[in-house]
């Protein structure tokens, strides 16, 4: 018997038989033919990898030319030399990202298995995935990348058993010894990137179905901002990505009726998440306000879970004496653990101040003891102002030397605090306050001043009347892109009738404040691209406000359409903006999904006018993310921090041959235009940016009507922000019908004068110019396996 | 005395950056047969944009990154290209490339008003990879680059004069 179909057998008058059973075969796992790279290993999507990087060449800029890695050195690579062990240089840079992506994987995968744990033993490995009847693919990458197609909670065991299997190959193949190319090293970097992207699409259902999180447009919008927490009430915050700590925390409020007595606030994607869970939690901010938002004193009680957490918290927890409950073994900031203690002892511990904090790993334990120490602590600590009096904030600025020799050097910013403090001192607290919001948060620029000034909190206290009225509503991320919205939007999307999608993710390292992302949204949804937010940046969007004081989140809808602006949630439901790429491929082209990874990612990178902004990446997670989001055909756009990231993939348009692509009509080659140019790049401002990503989400596969409507935009926000028309936008015309109607005479005229085509006046017609002719019909591929007839 | 990066963190190895007088800068610009400058976005600010159209005017291709072309434009100077740096970078680092003129490579790269942690990463890749044939890097801008062979030391942003004069030193040698 080669298989055993579920269901009942009898087998009679047998003893002493042992009996091994090994995979039970469900009929339904026939749901689709098995593609080529089910489960893929290291090597398994080389030659994809290979391909991407034939066109789009890694670049390297590193941030270190050391290697301190073993015993051989320190080795000195300056020059790309070689080290002791044999690496050079740019493997060497190679091998520190794949170790990013190393720990952006696992930090994503650990939090996935570690929900998974903990979701299996609160609703039963049997909990059903079902998003309902607007959802049929429920788990695209999943059915991409494994085949497996989950129908229960276990069924992601063995999905999270893959991807940690493959982290620790990848892993050893770091160690000194092992891989020597650096294109292997980033084929690598791009299969963690891949599992990456699968591990956060696990985390993200699982949460998704258990909790039931809103999906679809109709989400709420709720509170976000410094100043939407009620100093009045008790308030509890959390910080982090893993919601599960606070859901039981809600569910204790709830359970005792003080969900509108007390105040719950997150910073970082636990806030997202936490809203997704209750509208009436509350989005403090992203990251880059954790440290001010602690130091404004509000919180009565601070809970963390993981990732994106200060390690410096309970330090600054005690400043302001708010107790710290570290609630995940992977950050316990050498607390006591106290998850067998009961409820009450523990709380009286925290209260009396015996205990600054604790470590308490079992959820439902932390939501036992968490509200009621916030309503204990609210009395004790209601009396506590941190706050800098105006007096002290005088004090404090007068005495800045205006130096400039520490705090400007140790600011990432590289921002003029010594000057805004000279301008306090005399009066004018306004420049202290522009650099509020350009402020990352820090607090490198306080451990150097030679006169101690809290910089911090001067700069807080500056910008009070700005913190105060920090009052903004974000949308609850939504969770998945429904098949039904991938039904409406297909067709334009490919063809190019919808300009793009404009993916704006991320953390909140950014050059010059938040208001950057906002700009960048509004743009992009101001022309009816589809622009979508997840984490941070998803935040940070909300914090600016139209003539009409609403964010873009109250004007514009949350669908995936265009001219709307959907939150899917946290850094973990990023997942979703893959599985909307990869449902255009499945439901409008009717592509196969399982085990069919490198045939998704050809026919994203050749037709879905896509394109990530990580405006602020600053973390490993960030790396592994735009790793993955490069490995399945989707460019990204990163802000000038992250050129720290010592890798980008650039192509060359000087270069036609890196362009040739098939038809897989009849294997004919042919060389199509640039698009999209570059897979992994770094804007130094918006205004360069904003272009750039029009620019960068057009494709082969667009049709006139597409191309003309993506060319109206490059050529718009070119002069927009540029002042001028970029150089390369003849390269993107294939005949009269790809320029745009209100312009059509203007260029065509400049591609007759500037760059000798041919214009057939009377019929207003391009003769003669272009790389190719436009064609409907193209079936443009990368891939030769595709190719249906091949050519004589 | 050892100069500190004006981000102080940013130690990239045993090879740092050489302090140099401004005229020394300014005669490794003129004694190049390609130089080419490259300025970033932070030239819009103090007045450094009218420094770069001198320098440009004294027969220095401009490669007018982020978007410091509209300066150019709003001024009437039409003698500089847009570029990404980061695209920039990838060309300047290959011995085949065209050139913004198509007359080829550059032998030699000044930074003027880019970003300084991406200028900063900028430098650091052509110090790596632009080795054959070398692209000599050097810096006027206002901060001690390390990734530069040639660099001012950091000029706070209240001895702007300084800043202003040194420039003046670079473009009397050209």
């Amino acid at each position: 018997m080669d298989e055993l179909n579920l269901g009942g057998i009898s087998l009679k008058d047998l003893e002493n038989v042992r009996i091994n059973i090994g995979e039970v075969i469900d009929e339904e796992d026939e749901w689709e033919e098995m593609g080529p790279h089910p489960k893929p290993g290291i090597a398994g999507l080389r030659d994809w990898d290979f391909k991407l990087m034939e066109r789009y060449k890694p670049f390297y800029a590193p941030y270190c030319e050391m290697c301190c890695f073993c015993t051989f050195g320190k080795c000195d690579l300056t020059g790309n030399k070689k080290g002791a062990c044999g690496l050079r240089m740019d493997a060497q840079q190679a091998r520190f990202v794949v170790i990013a992506c190393l720990i952006g994987c696992s930090a994503h995968c650990g939090h996935a298995r570690h929900m998974l744990h903990d979701l299996e033993e609160m609703f039963g490995k049997d909990y059903p995935i079902d998003f309902g009847p607007s959802i049929e693919i429920e788990a695209p990458l999943t059915r991409l990348v494994t085949g497996i197609k989950p129908k229960v909670l276990s069924d992601f065991e063995e999905v999270l058993e893959y991807i940690e299997e493959q982290v620790v190959q990848v892993m050893d193949s770091t160690h000194t010894g092992q891989e020597g190319a650096a294109i292997d090293y980033e084929s690598k970097a791009f299969h963690l990137g891949m599992l990456d992207s699968l591990g956060k699409e696990v985390a993200d259902i699982i949460q998704q179905v258990c909790f039931k999180l809103p999906i679809g447009a109709d989400v709420p919008l709720v509170d976000m901002g410094l100043g939407c927490i009620d100093p009045e009430k008790p308030m509890i915050l959390v910080i982090g990505h893993n919601v599960i700590p606070s859901t039981a925390i809600i569910d204790d409020l709830r359970e005792k009726g003080l969900e509108d007595s007390v105040e719950i606030g997150g910073i970082c994607c636990t806030a997202l998440d936490t809203t997704r869970y209750s509208a009436k939690a509350k989005i403090v901010g992203s990251i880059g306000r954790q440290l001010r938002f602690i130091r404004s004193g509000m919180a009565d009680v601070i809970v963390v879970d993981e990732q994106c957490i200060r390690a410096d918290v309970l330090e600054q927890a005690i400043n302001i004496k708010a107790p710290l409950i570290a609630t995940n073994d992977k950050a316990m900031y050498g607390l006591q653990d106290r998850t067998n203690d009961p409820a009450e002892e523990i709380i009286d511990d925290l209260v009396s101040g015996k205990a600054d904090g604790v470590v308490i790993l079992d959820p439902e334990k932390v939501g036992k003891v968490v509200p009621k120490l916030a309503l204990l602590m609210r009395e004790k600590r209601k009396d506590i102002v941190t706050i800098l009096s105006d007096e002290e904030l005088f004090e404090l600025v007068s005495s800045c030397m205006s130096c400039d020799a520490n705090c400007v050097i140790a600011c990432p910013q590289g921002l003029p605090i010594g000057k805004a403090n000279k301008a306090a001192a005399a009066g004018d607290t306004q420049p202290l306050l522009e650099l509020f919001d350009q402020c990352v948060g820090c607090g490198r620029c306080e451990q150097v001043c030679k006169q101690g000034i809290p910089i911090v909190d001067v700069m807080q206290k500056a910008a009070l009347p700005y913190v105060k009225a920090e009052k903004t509503k974000c949308r609850v991320g939504r969770g998945p892109v429904l098949d039904t919205e991938i039904r409406n939007v297909g067709a334009p999307l490919v063809l190019g009738t919808i300009p793009g999608i404009v993916a704006i993710v991320g953390c909140g390292n950014y050059p010059n404040g938040t208001e950057d992302v906002y700009k960048i949204a509004k743009e992009f949804v101001e022309r009816k691209y589809i622009v979508v937010t997840s984490g941070c940046g998803a935040m940070d969007i909300a914090l600016y406000k139209d003539e009409d004081g609403k964010s873009l989140y109250e004007k514009y809808p949350g669908d995936f359409d265009g001219g709307c602006i959907l939150n899917v949630g946290s850094c973990v439901s990023n997942a979703h903006i893959h599985g909307a790429a990869i449902k255009v491929a499945a439901i409008f082209a009717k592509r196969k999904l399982r085990g069919n990874y490198d045939e998704i990612a050809d026919y994203i990178l050749n037709r879905v006018g896509a394109c990530g902004v990580a405006w602020g990446a600053m973390s490993q997670k960030a790396a592994s993310i735009a790793s993955g989001v490069n490995r399945i055909g989707i460019p990204v756009i990163i802000g000038p921090h992250g050129w720290k990231y010592r890798r980008a993939y650039l192509g060359r348009k000087d270069k036609p041959e890196d362009w040739e692509i098939f038809d897989a009509r009849d294997g004919s080659r042919l060389i199509t235009e640039p698009a999209p140019e570059h897979l992994l790049m770094a804007c130094d401002t918006a205004e360069e940016a904003i272009p750039e990503i029009a620019r960068l989400c057009m494709r082969p596969a667009d049709n006139s009507p597409g191309r003309q409507v993506k060319m109206t935009h490059y050529l718009d926000l070119s002069m927009k922000y540029l002042g001028k028309y970029p150089d390369d936008w003849p390269v993107f015309i294939r005949g009269e019908a790809d320029l745009p109607l209100a312009k059509k005479e203007e260029l065509m005229k400049i591609l007759e004068k500037d760059f000798g085509w041919k214009i057939d006046w009377d019929k207003k017609k391009i003769l003669e110019g272009p790389m190719r002719k436009p064609d409907v019909s193209l079936d443009a591929t990368n891939l030769e396996r595709l190719i249906r007839t091949k050519e004589e | 005395m050892q100069p500190i990066p004006f981000d102080i963190g940013n130690i990239p190895g045993p090879e740092m950056g050489r302090l140099a007088e401004p005229y020394v800068i300014g005669n490794a610009i003129a004694s190049a047969k390609r130089p080419l400058l490259v300025v970033g976005a932070d030239i819009l600010e103090d007045g450094l944009i009218d420094k770069a159209i001198v320098i440009g005017k004294k027969g220095v291709p401009i490669a007018a990154t982020a978007h410091s072309i509209k300066g150019f434009i709003e001024k009437g100077y039409d003698g500089a290209v847009y570029m990404g740096l980061h695209e920039l970078a990838n060309f300047l680092k290959d011995p085949e490339w065209a050139g913004l003129d198509g007359e080829g490579g550059y032998d030699l790269v000044a930074v003027l008003g880019v970003k300084y942690y991406s200028c900063s990463q900028m430098l650091i890749s052509l110090k790596n990879f632009a080795t054959e044939p070398l692209v000599r890097i050097v810096s006027i801008d206002r901060y001690y680059h390390p990734n530069a062979r040639l660099t001012f030391d950091n000029i706070s942003r209240k001895n702007n004069d300084i800043f202003m004069k040194a420039l003046d030193e670079v473009i009397a040698r050209l």
